[in-house]
């Protein structure tokens, strides 16, 4: 299985089909957006950092963007012979791995993240079908093309191992 | 402001001015745990925030990390991070029998974050004189997780700038450079609006 395994690393995403393991390590704050077409076994995985691009951004990466990336995935996956209304998705990540400081009125990062994901696709018709995000503690997660499983492993939190 | 346009000269004098701060960083340690401290020649890295978590030890290794920010004159971040052994070891020495386990209770977690404020204020303490700026660190926060999702909350912050992270990077160590020794990361990652004004301070302007 281990040829099989493919590493998706920071502000990155990748598309892939069976019997592809697409792999994140390390997820806090960052939100890890997932999508799969059951019909194809195609899909993909995105490891974002950030809500939202603003117009200082310009000329960095795209994929490091929630909003962004998931429109890239999708138009990748169109390409590729998947239609959107076939498209199901599952979040994991957006932790709060500090507390935040105290008088710091921002809603944290890994929650507007999650906010930003549910809003993009809401605006694509593509459901979210299961969702592991919030809490304090890193998450690791495989995301196994063959089955459309999503295995989500940590080292603080309540589940250590959980099946999406 | 790209960190990827730096001189060496520039990253030279980064280091430079970063070891004087591990100085005094290292002797309030010493102090505090009656050891000596060892500091191991900075590192100053530019690179990729996707390559950040390898340096941390990887994604997935779990450690204490103290997040402390930069307020004052310059801004930027603080991230300490210790191996889970190196805490045990640590919290034996400063509580003695009140540490038990290697679960972070309540003693614990405060303990560790005062020797985060310990170690950046001597830093900050040090950088601000030689800067002549007036530095100083944010209330700590402390997570016990893996690296990659440690390294999450300093990353999400530069990469509202930019692509990449500028790391200095200082290995420390206790009394012998033992396996059972003592040791830490010490990483200030400056923002990078204020680069070029601790740049300007120290005769290297950009």
């Amino acid at each position: 299985m281990s040829e099989n395994r493919l590493r998706v690393g920071i502000a990155q995403f990748q598309i892939a089909p069976p019997p592809a393991v697409l792999v994140t390590y390390g997820l806090g704050s960052c939100l890890a957006v997932v999508l799969y077409d059951e019909s194809s076994g195609l899909g993909g995985l995105a490891h974002t950092l950030l809500p939202h691009a603003l117009a200082s951004n310009d000329g960095q990466r795209r994929e490091k963007f929630v909003d962004e990336a998931i429109t890239m995935m999708i138009t990748e996956l169109n390409g590729r012979g998947c239609a959107t209304e076939n498209l199901t998705a599952k979040l994991v990540g957006g932790a709060t791995m500090f507390e935040p400081s105290p008088g710091s009125e921002k809603e944290p990062i890994g929650v507007r993240n999650t906010r930003a994901a549910r809003e993009v696709l809401k605006e694509r018709n593509i459901p979210i079908i299961a969702e592991d995000v919030g809490g304090n503690h890193g998450r690791t997660l495989e995301f196994d093309l063959a089955s459309g499983m999503v295995m989500i492993k940590s080292v603080r939190g309540q589940h250590h191992d959980l099946a999406l | 402001m790209v960190f990827q346009s730096l001189t060496d000269q520039q990253l030279d004098a980064l280091k430079e001015v970063s070891n004087i701060g591990m100085g005094h960083a290292a002797t309030a340690m010493s102090q505090l745990i009656g050891q000596t401290i060892y500091l191991k020649v900075p590192h100053v890295t530019v690179t990729d925030i996707a390559a950040v978590p390898e340096i941390l030890g990887g994604p997935e290794r779990l450690v204490v990390g103290i997040s402390l920010q930069i307020l004052g004159g310059a801004r930027g971040d603080i991230l300490l991070v210790f191996p889970t052994d190196s805490v045990n070891r640590l919290l034996t020495i400063l509580l003695g029998d009140a540490h038990r386990g290697s679960e972070l209770d309540d003693i614990a977690t405060s303990t560790l974050k005062e020797v985060g404020n310990i170690l950046a204020s001597a830093y900050l303490n040090a950088l601000g004189s030689v800067l002549g700026l007036t530095l100083i660190p944010s209330v700590p926060a402390l997570a016990y997780d893996m690296a990659g999702a440690i390294a999450d909350h300093v990353l999400i912050e530069l990469s509202q700038e930019g692509d990449y992270a500028l790391m200095v990077e200082t290995l420390f160590h206790g009394t012998q450079n033992t396996p059972d020794a003592i040791t830490g990361h010490f990483f200030l990652l400056p923002d990078p609006g204020s680069m070029a004004v601790i740049l300007r301070v120290v005769g290297n302007p950009l």
